[in-house]
């Protein structure tokens, strides 16, 4: 396939290869000291909730006789629950991993979505942009969590897994970066290299594939990155309104603030030890992904690197 | 005077209605015949538009009433807006359709424990209440007729037997006290922040950027938590929950004003600082993406005084924040829901996290969601025009 068809390709000097595209990209970020700084609080967090669950005990584990210990006392880190006595670094582990992995699926898929419709309609032009750009609006009108709330609830209780939620949140959140690709893919589209692979014949499913989105990767990235970030937040606030994954045997951010709110009302009782950390944990992910996102931002975006 | 009065009369109107001034006159001021009055209104509304419109605006508009831009600009906003409403109708209608298993199943199991009470005769009448029996097509018609008479059906589980939209519409005025006021502060502050702190430039700018960066990224539903420990539980300044203490009688006074005003603090700053962070930070940015650009670098190589020089990047960079608007709304609302449900404050939120705790009862939670869409549209259509307005290009339909 590739000997047949390279006699007609003219190539601008840039790197076709997707891994040596990616290795580029990995050298040149790791000169911005934003990134580092972000990616590594990104790092640490994400190790707590891979190898945290495998160290701690069972996190739904009921044991009546420790409800509600403060910090530090009776061998838990970070305090038990009230009602049930469970260990809170564990549940906070385990909700790590369980919130990162709704996180990256949701960021993934929404970012396919996006992908799709923004980079379609604006290669293709015409009637498919037209469409494509008015499906992107009237999403965009939609509230996030109303409509969540609407689809958790219709699919029942029985049906929430973290899957689940996760596929919703990507079904929701991708609006806005659809309309960012889209800008992207309309100035790209103009550029001289596109121009000329599509005089020496290639059709234009190969255009986009081999052409348009390699030099999109950089921005693609920093979606995924921004709508892993938002999906797990919005995780967090449907599981509070109660229609996240079950919080009986789904452990997440979210699910843990939920049982605060609903089983002990722990936010008015001193138990500060169940609830702050969660939340701190999930500022300091987003703070270090907006961080992470400035950092890239800078370098692939030579306008504000000047600045 | 009266002659003058009704010689004015007959240049403008005809012979009939001075006939008829004079009638009214004689009749001490009294309208007898209400239709012929609004009759003669509606002449006079002629009357003025022949001699004010006419000369002033000629008759273009009449040919092609979309001439002016602008009202090319609204009308297209408002039949987009038209659709959406239709997709979230169309929504709404469809997504307890098409889930497996019918909705009655999932609304009645609750009660099914109940001895000597025949069930199926119940699920029976719900189904044909709900006219889940009927084709597809049929029951979509008739729920635009619903819809479009203001009936949203009527509550299962809370307040078994009343009306959602009477529910809702006591529930509304308390989300948009908290989403409106919220919006537009924020929204006026953070700009001005952000762009003070980008003419500042140096340590100090990038300390509040970094604070604003930081608060934007707090999630306001634990920030409200948080807000609650501190305030309420240490301190007892702000009360934790609801919305007014229960020794006071609710009434047009000014105890009650005064307990809503203190229940309403926390939610408002947890939601607040949020949003300020959000406006502060895409302001600064965009005003420093201004300052390098061309115009600015010739104004002050023109030497013009700094003051001017800001007003103008100003201008400009609070276009996109307007844009940004649209979304902000609609996050906004969306985040309101969660904030009323961590605070107990009564808006629609609330209500939908209620409807979704107490068994799902879906008249309750889709009619809520359909007057958070309609007032998520109007909002939006709003500031459309408000960008409109302020954008000189869609003033002039993009001739410059």
């Amino acid at each position: 396939m590739m000997g047949t068809v390279t006699g007609r390709r003219i190539t601008m000097g840039a790197e076709k290869s997707y891994s040596r595209r990616i290795g580029g990209l990995w050298r040149q970020l790791l000169e911005s000291r934003k990134f580092v700084f972000g990616f590594t609080i990104v790092m640490v967090i994400s190790l707590l909730g891979i190898v945290g669950p495998f160290v701690t005990p069972d996190p739904l584990k009921y044991n009546w006789s420790e409800r509600g210990l403060p910090p530090l006392t009776g061998g838990h880190l970070l305090g038990t629950t009230a009602p049930w006595g469970q260990d809170v670094f564990a549940q906070l582990c385990t909700g790590i991993r369980n919130s990162l992995f709704v996180g990256i699926l949701s960021g993934s898929l929404g970012t396919l979505i996006a992908v799709l419709l923004g980079a379609i309609g604006a290669y293709k032009g015409g009637i498919i942009d037209e469409i494509c750009n008015f499906v992107t609006n009237i999403v965009m009108v939609f509230p996030l969590y109303p409509a969540l709330l609407i689809l958790a609830s219709a699919v029942g209780r029985e049906g929430r897994s973290i899957f689940l939620v996760a596929l919703l949140i990507a079904l929701t959140s991708w609006p806005w970066a659809a309309r960012t690709i889209r800008s992207q893919v309309l100035s790209l589209k103009e550029r001289e290299f596109v121009n000329l692979a599509r005089m020496s014949g290639m059709r234009s499913r190969e255009i986009v594939v081999e052409e348009v989105l390699p030099n999109m990767l950089a921005y693609i990235t920093m979606v995924f990155v921004l709508l892993a970030g938002g999906g797990m937040l919005a995780e967090t606030g449907i599981s509070l309104l109660g229609v996240g994954p079950l919080p009986q045997y789904n452990i997440t951010l979210g699910s843990m603030l939920y049982n605060c709110m609903n089983n002990s009302v722990a936010s008015w009782r001193n138990l500060w030890w169940w609830y702050i950390p969660p939340g701190i944990v999930l500022t300091l992910l987003l703070s270090a992904i907006f961080i992470m996102h400035a950092g890239m931002d800078e370098i692939f975006n030579p306008r504000l690197r000047r600045a | 005077m009266t002659e003058l009065f009704s010689k004015y009369c007959f240049i403008l109107g005809s012979r009939k209605q001075v006939n008829y001034l004079v009638y009214i006159r004689q009749n001490n001021g009294n309208c007898v015949n209400g239709l012929a009055d609004r009759g003669i209104l509606l002449k006079r509304w002629l009357k003025v538009y022949i001699c004010v419109i006419f000369p002033f605006c000629g008759v273009s508009h009449l040919r092609n009433p979309f001439a002016n831009p602008f009202a090319r600009f609204v009308l297209k906003k408002a039949v987009f807006y038209g659709i959406v409403a239709f997709v979230a109708v169309t929504f709404v209608f469809f997504i307890p359709r098409l889930m497996p298993g019918n909705p009655i199943d999932r609304l009645i199991p609750r009660q099914t424990a109940t001895p000597g009470v025949d069930w199926q005769k119940i699920r029976e009448n719900m189904l044909s209440y709900y006219g889940f029996d009927r084709p597809l097509l049929e029951q979509y018609i008739s729920f635009w007729g619903q819809i479009l008479r203001g009936d949203l059906g009527i509550t299962v589980t809370i307040l078994p037997g009343k009306s959602v939209a009477e529910i809702v519409a006591w529930k509304l005025p308390f989300t948009l006290a908290l989403a409106l006021p919220i919006l537009i502060i924020s929204f006026l502050l953070g700009n001005w922040i952000g762009a003070k702190a980008a003419y500042m430039g140096g340590k100090l700018s990038d300390l509040i950027y970094f604070i604003s960066v930081f608060s934007n990224r707090l999630p306001s539903f634990w920030l409200g938590m948080v807000l609650v420990y501190i305030f309420a539980v240490r301190l007892g300044i702000f009360p934790p929950y609801g919305w007014i203490t229960a020794e006071i009688i609710p009434g047009w006074n000014f105890a009650t004003f005064q307990s809503i005003l203190w229940h309403y603090c926390l939610p408002f700053i947890s939601l607040f600082i949020v949003y300020l962070g959000g406006w502060a930070t895409g302001m600064r940015s965009m005003v420093v993406h201004e300052m390098d650009s061309g115009y600015v670098r010739y104004a002050e190589a023109l030497g013009f005084r700094r003051k001017k020089v800001q007003s103008y990047t100003q201008r400009n960079a609070i276009l996109p924040q307007f844009t940004g608007l649209n979304l902000y709304l609609s996050a906004l609302i969306g985040e309101t829901t969660v904030i009323e449900a961590v605070f107990g404050w009564p808006g629609v939120g609330d209500l939908m996290y209620r409807a979704v705790v107490s068994g799902p009862d879906y008249p309750l939670i889709f009619g809520s969601f359909l007057v958070i869409m309609v007032v998520v549209i109007f909002g939006n259509f709003l500031i459309d025009i408000l960008y409109g307005l302020v954008d000189p290009r869609i003033r002039i339909g993009g001739r410059l």
